[in-house]
């Protein structure tokens, strides 16, 4: 796993994880809330393509073909497979997944790795809003199902305490290790993780996962630009 | 409680959870996008802490280039007199 890896599953995740607020926009407890949930997903999709613009020049880029085919092929949380169906797992992700995500991002803006200092450092202010936004949420008090969830999904996503991104950290690329961003989580969120024992043996370096799965069908084709197809005007030729 | 469009995969997802914004208070928005321009009310959220109403407040009106915004709970706002009145009653 190199560095571009880790990049490249920020990117993912945020991309589902803005595309999963955006299906809350027309569904949340408020207009506000709908309207937050809009302006969260914007700024996760458009933070998701400022990272993946990161790849060529970290000098490696490791998408391949098979994103195109294979929904597997994409890196992101199975907290994203399938759209949430309840308020709840919008909040989950919003306080614990997002906030992961974002140290995860400060860590790339604090270490040694020069385009990623620069180009990451505007999404750390536009995530403080999500950051209040999930916060205030939590603190309204959610079931513990999701957060028991997200927290597992988080501290895996974090990667084992002697891997590869524990080594990027040594390295100075990476301002934290695993151990540092999940202290960091608790203590942003004023609260303690769950007690989560992961089998790092079952978990996957690469989409950073302990379970295999990979996002619905449905949303698969939304991201080739499948879905809208369905809706475009027919050819002459047709 | 909101009507949920029942569209895929959402049909009556909105059954599974209440609004919090009963005990929910309102802010006024404030803005301004010169330093020589005063600060002006933009608009307004609600919300039932300040850290919500910050982000509602963002997400809300930051569509256009605001070098400053700040909000102020409603009822925070000491009125001295009001349409009708005069400054000396």
């Amino acid at each position: 796993m190199s560095l571009s890896d880790l990049v490249l599953s920020i990117a993912d995740n945020k991309q589902m994880l803005g595309l999963r607020y955006a299906e809350w926009a027309t569904r949340a407890p408020s207009l506000e809330a709908d309207i937050a949930a809009a302006a969260m997903g914007l700024d996760d999709l458009g933070h998701s393509r400022v990272l993946y613009g990161c790849l060529e020049p970290l000098g490696e880029d490791p998408r391949g073909p098979e994103r195109e085919s294979d929904p597997a092929g994409l890196r992101a949380l199975p907290y994203f497979d399938e759209p949430w169906t309840e308020w709840a797992q919008f909040v989950a992700a919003n306080a614990v997944l997002d906030t992961a995500f974002t140290l995860m991002i400060e860590a790339c803006v604090n270490g040694s790795v020069e385009v990623l200092q620069h180009r990451l450092r505007k999404m750390l202010m536009e995530e403080r809003y999500h950051f209040l936004h999930g916060r205030s949420w939590l603190r309204s008090g959610i079931s513990a199902e999701p957060l028991n969830r997200a927290w597992r999904e988080a501290i895996e996503w974090f990667g084992p305490p002697d891997g590869e991104t524990a080594q990027l950290h040594e390295d100075g690329r990476l301002s934290l290790g695993p151990a540092e961003l999940q202290a960091r989580l608790q203590e942003r969120l004023e609260t303690k993780a769950p007690d989560v024992k992961v089998d790092w043996k079952k978990w996957d370096p690469i989409r950073r996962r302990g379970s295999k799965g990979a996002i619905d069908e449905r949303t698969f084709a939304m991201l080739r630009g499948l879905e809208e197809k369905r809706f475009a005007a027919q050819s002459k030729e047709a | 409680m909101r009507s949920s469009p029942g569209a895929w995969p959402f049909d009556d997802v909105t059954a599974n959870y209440k609004r919090v914004t009963g005990d929910a208070v309102e802010y006024e928005v404030y803005a301004r996008k010169t330093r020589a321009e005063p600060l002006h009310q933009v608009g307004s959220v609600v919300a039932p802490d300040d850290d919500l109403a910050a982000a509602y407040a963002r997400a809300t009106y930051d569509e256009e280039r605001w070098i400053e915004m700040t909000i102020v709970r409603k009822d925070h706002v000491i009125a001295l007199w009001q349409p009708g009145e005069t400054s000396e009653t």
